[in-house]
């Protein structure tokens, strides 16, 4: 019989469906893998076994009641801990929230419930998604699967350490500035941000609402476009007031290849400082492999990217100051005892009830906000945010996609980067995507000649044009073969009896 | 302290309101699907999103929206076709999400107007004032500051204004009755959610201080509320009365709310600043809280005028701070004192898009727009010929109007007015008695109608129609029954009348011969006598007139 990694979510659902194996055996070797797996890599904080086996347990009655079963039957997910699953402890990976249990489902967990997925547990994070290595998690930090010396990435770290190890076959996360592509790339799995408002936000912890969207990592291309089905198909989410409509079947055109499609290339990322060499040729590499497959490469300038990351670092914690204010000690959460009042309590429960970089960002936005430096910065930031969303409207008058690194390097050791500005710039090339709303997604292009750690590219699309980036993806994936599960990891534990 | 009247000849007072009022007939809540409702138990219509929870997102209520703007709409504002909601910052648990969604700088509707009539005594209160120049625009500077918005939030301004270009100030038109009307500009109304209901246990007076614990309740919590700001263009308690009057009679022909003050759905807060009469620069106003029925509005600010001359007079210093009106000990204490202004960090909410209002839509709103009171008014008194006070307190409250109407089908002039008289002194008063609503009375226009016919019959006198309504109300019967089961039914039969005089007057020899001497007072007597001897049945007026012929 197969070990569970060996299986992408599409031949997971396949075999439930032919009856090759239960629901309930993918459950069980799931839950095996991440009991011989996860000690070492660490991505899991809360393991629902009961929620996956009824999960399963009910495929399994539909199959034998001779009923049609859904898209991802029986495929093991992963959920990031900011998203709410009725049952289960949503922590944000905070001290704040350690003990706080949702009441009810967020709506992409939700549809991926309902599109038959089996819920094996809650996943590692930068505290309230603040981070790009998972080292800001209040609880225990999450191994890089092909490093376990190296971070997975972040903020949704565990999100794709758990599909890397392949300890699931899907998982969530979410990007505010990176935070699903660049944890891809480190862990060398596909990891998808759709268009702002393509996927409800709803029952996701918010970080910055204007920023946040929720995406699937898996293993192969197929499998994150199944995701994106089992995410949009039922229509927009009348729960959340930004999202739209998106009548797309995302597996349809997979494999329609890049044949006279013309890929944009933007020589000033490709020079950037900070960029590491076998990441370049990588990408150049990519770029290659587009040509050859038909593909018209192109160079096409984004002229004010670089003011990106300052008006992320504006956007980002003014919203996050607002968002995480409801966290006051108050009515759930971490609560100070022994308080004089009312303003200590709340004063003190956040004092101690937050991390460091969760503190730091809150407070940048609180005086962001501020009157007499709202205008200075705010605004700014939102003019810089109109430049970008037009430099990458102009570029798409003269290309359909463009290649891009996903992250300047590939990951990096635990405790390398101290200095939480170095950490920042390691969004470099994901966070205008994020500022200016349209998709990108992070493909993985084998293994760093130098590092012989996995190496990502990006590509991007305009704004609703998700279905497009799979092709490419696609096409890419061809080329450089699908993400294998990470060598340490494989084959330990997970066997389907 | 001096009387008002006396203040006000050497003072004039600057005074702009702030109302909110909660749009109680909605359905659900602003940003949610709860149900609207805050007389059930604590905390029984809450969900993730009105209790803030981690992850929960507002989706806001479309006849809200709808709601506002004809409020908009009947207050000749400008409704802007596109604005947004923001963030408004503070912590404290009334607000699940520590802050509050609300407007920034454009309100759905902005630049509105109100034409109040001041009749009767308040109307001395505003002597013939001179207004000086260029004071329009330092008013409207004041109040911009006064609901704590700098115009630079990167949102554009309103369409068809200025900046602060709220229109000039409007002169007071004198009539010859000693009454006038004034315009009061509208700054703006904003949408906004409201708060959760906090009891404080065990301390003094309700309050927190010292309280040994406080309980919240969410069920008002994201409830629809809608502020009105005014232009500080009022100058007299007896026109903020009106105003707040006028609006409340608007609001409820809308349909938007209860409107009930005593229950909180729509509130008032004051601010008031004196001035030399003359004098152009504002003085330092102070905003007054507490101000929950239109007795309180006008007693708290009059003592707020009262009580600031005396300061300034006595050579002291008003001091920017808010004040609490107690009505029991009637005067005003202070709450809290403002030094500066507090920072609430408004920010454009991100989960909710900016509204972009088309004219589809707000065409249909107008045109579902009821008729207004002050319309009605002009009608009533038009096409009914009723008195135009009458016209104005009928057309005031819609239920009282459509039932008007009712009862009054095809009458006009005196008969018109017969049944307006009913509706204002029996049906109002005894409503009041009851604390029951029209509907709850279960009395028809049809009954009304009846009573009116027979006092316009002379059935029965005016006496009797008081007798025969109570009865109405109690009982449900017909006026008709009532009279005729009472043997109430006054005849106005000379024929029948004529034996009653006549044994009166040989009964009561002395007091005929005084009248046949010139004491016309001991009419009354005799009449009396009349009635007395008819069991009330008598038609007073003719048994004068019979007395009168008998005697001369």
């Amino acid at each position: 019989m197969a070990w569970i990694d060996s299986l992408s979510a599409a031949q997971i659902a396949a075999g439930v469906v032919a009856g090759e194996f239960g629901a309930t055996e993918v459950a069980r070797a799931s839950l095996d893998a991440v009991e011989c797996r996860d000690a070492e890599v660490g991505a899991f904080l809360q393991v629902s076994a009961d929620a996956a086996l009824e999960a399963a347990a009910r495929i399994d009655a539909s199959r034998a009641a001779g009923d049609p079963l859904p898209p991802l039957a029986g495929v093991p997910l992963a959920i990031k801990d900011n998203m709410n699953l009725a049952g289960t402890r949503t922590t944000c990976a905070s001290q704040m929230l350690a003990s706080y249990e949702s009441v009810y489902t967020a709506t992409c967990v939700q549809r991926m419930l309902d599109a038959g997925c089996l819920p094996i547990g809650k996943v590692n994070m930068d505290e309230f998604a603040f981070g790009s290595s998972t080292e800001n998690s209040a609880f225990h930090p999450t191994n890089n699967p092909w490093d376990l010396e190296r971070v997975p990435g972040g903020s949704s770290g565990g999100s794709a350490a758990a599909v890397a190890a392949g300890e699931v076959a899907l998982s969530l996360g979410s990007d505010t500035g990176g935070s699903i592509r660049q944890p891809a790339s480190f862990c060398g799995v596909v990891g998808m941000k759709p268009t702002y408002g393509a996927v409800s936000r709803y029952g996701v912890v918010a970080f910055g609402s204007s920023l946040d969207q929720v995406g699937p990592f898996g293993r192969t291309v197929e499998d994150v476009a199944l995701a994106m089905n089992a995410l949009t198909a039922p229509g927009r989410d009348p729960l959340d007031g930004t999202s739209q409509e998106f009548a797309v079947d995302f597996c349809e055109h997979l494999d329609d290849g890049v044949t006279g499609r013309r890929v944009g290339v933007v020589p000033a990322l490709m020079e950037a400082e900070g960029l590491a060499p076998e990441v370049r040729r990588a990408v150049e590499r990519a770029a290659a492999q587009l040509e050859q497959q038909g593909a018209q490469v192109v160079e096409v300038e984004l002229p004010h990217l670089d003011a990106a990351i300052a008006a992320y670092y504006v956007i980002g914690p003014a919203e996050a100051f607002s968002n995480l204010a409801r966290f006051d000690g108050i009515r759930y959460g971490y609560q100070e005892e022994d308080c004089a009042n009312l303003a200590q309590q709340s004063a003190l429960s956040r004092a101690h009830g937050f991390g460091r970089e969760a503190k730091r960002r809150q407070m940048l936005g609180a005086y962001l906000l501020s009157s007499g430096v709202y205008d200075k910065y705010y605004y700014a930031a939102q003019k810089a945010r109109t430049m970008i969303t037009r430099d990458y409207a102009r570029a798409f008058e003269q290309v359909d996609a463009i290649l891009m690194p996903a992250a300047p390097r590939t990951a990096f050791k635990h405790g390398e980067l101290s200095d939480p500005t170095q950490m920042y710039l390691s969004d470099l090339y994901t966070i205008s995507l994020n500022i200016a709303g349209n998709g990108g997604i992070s493909v993985p292009l084998g293994l760093g000649e130098d590092s012989g750690l996995p190496v990502s590219a990006q590509l991007v699309a305009p704004a609703f044009h998700d279905r497009e980036l799979l092709t490419y993806a696609r096409a890419l994936e061809v080329a450089f073969g699908a993400a294998p599960v990470a060598p340490a990891c494989a084959q330990k534990g997970g066997e389907l009896a | 302290m001096k009387e008002l009247a006396e203040v006000l000849k050497d003072w004039e007072a600057v005074i702009g309101l702030e109302i909110h009022t909660e749009l109680t007939t909605l359905d659900t809540k602003m940003f949610c699907g709860c149900t609207l409702s805050h007389d059930d138990e604590p905390n029984a219509h809450v969900c993730p999103v009105c209790l803030g929870l981690p992850g929960a997102l507002p989706v806001p209520n479309e006849r809200a929206i709808e709601y506002i703007v004809k409020a908009g709409l009947a207050t000749n504002c400008q409704i802007q076709k596109r604005s947004m909601f923001y963030r408004k910052h503070y912590f404290y648990p009334d607000m699940a999400k520590n802050f509050q969604t609300t407007q920034g700088p454009v309100a759905f509707c902005m630049h509105g107007r109100l034409d109040l009539d001041v009749r009767g005594r308040g109307a001395a209160e505003r002597p013939e004032c001179a207004f000086g120049e260029g004071e329009a625009s330092s008013l409207a500077s004041a109040s911009a500051n006064a609901v704590g918005l700098s115009a630079s939030m990167g949102e554009q301004m309103p369409e068809g204004a200025s900046c602060g270009g709220a229109g000039e100030l409007g002169l007071p038109e004198r009539f010859d009755d000693g009454s006038y009307r004034v315009p009061i500009r509208i700054l703006r109304i904003h949408m906004e959610e409201d708060a959760a209901k906090l009891n404080h246990l065990g301390g003094e007076e309700g309050r927190i201080t010292a309280a040994a614990e406080s309980l919240v309740d969410y069920n008002r919590c994201g409830t629809p509320l809608i502020e009105l700001v005014t232009e500080p263009d009022l100058r007299t308690p007896e026109e903020a009365r009106l105003f707040m009057e006028k609006l409340r009679r608007i609001f409820l022909t809308l349909g938007i709310s209860d409107c009930s003050m005593e229950k909180g759905s729509m509130r008032c807060d004051g601010n008031v600043s004196l001035r030399r009469r003359g004098e152009t620069a504002l003085g330092t106003k102070t905003e007054l809280k507490n101000l929950n029925s239109f007795k309180a509005l006008h007693d708290g600010l009059a003592y707020e005028i009262c009580r600031q001359a005396e300061v300034l007079e006595e050579g002291g210093v008003i001091y920017q701070e808010t004040r609490h009106w107690e009505p029991s000990r009637k005067r005003t204490v202070v709450m809290r004192v403002k030094e500066t202004a507090d920072d609430y960090r408004l920010f454009p909410d991100p989960d909710l898009a900016p509204f972009d209002l088309s004219d589809e839509f707000i065409d249909r709103c107008a045109s579902e727009l009821p008729e207004l009171p002050d319309a009605k008014r002009d009608r009533f008194e038009g096409a009914f010929g009723i008195k135009r006070a009458d016209a104005e307190q009928i057309a005031g409250d819609p239920a009282t109007a459509a039932f008007f109407e009712q009862a009054a089908d095809g009458l006009a002039g005196k008969a018109a007015q017969v049944v307006a008289n009913l509706i204002v002194n029996e049906l109002a008063g005894y409503l009041k008695a009851a604390g029951a609503s029209l509907e709850e009375s279960g009395i028809a226009p049809t009954q009304v109608a009846s009573l009116a016919r027979l006092l316009a019959e002379d059935a029965i006198s005016s006496n009797q129609a008081h007798e025969v309504f109570e009865a109405m109300a109690e009982s449900g019967d017909d006026p008709e029954k009532i009279v005729d089961e009472r043997g109430m039914r006054q005849v106005s039969d000379a024929g029948a009348l004529q034996p009653i005089v006549d044994e009166v007057l040989a009964r009561c020899a002395d007091q005929a011969q005084q009248y046949r001497d010139g004491n016309q007072k001991v009419i009354g007597f005799l009449v009396g006598q009349c009635m007395k001897a008819s069991r009330g049945s008598g038609n007073p007026k003719l048994f004068n007139e019979l007395l009168r012929a008998s005697l001369s």
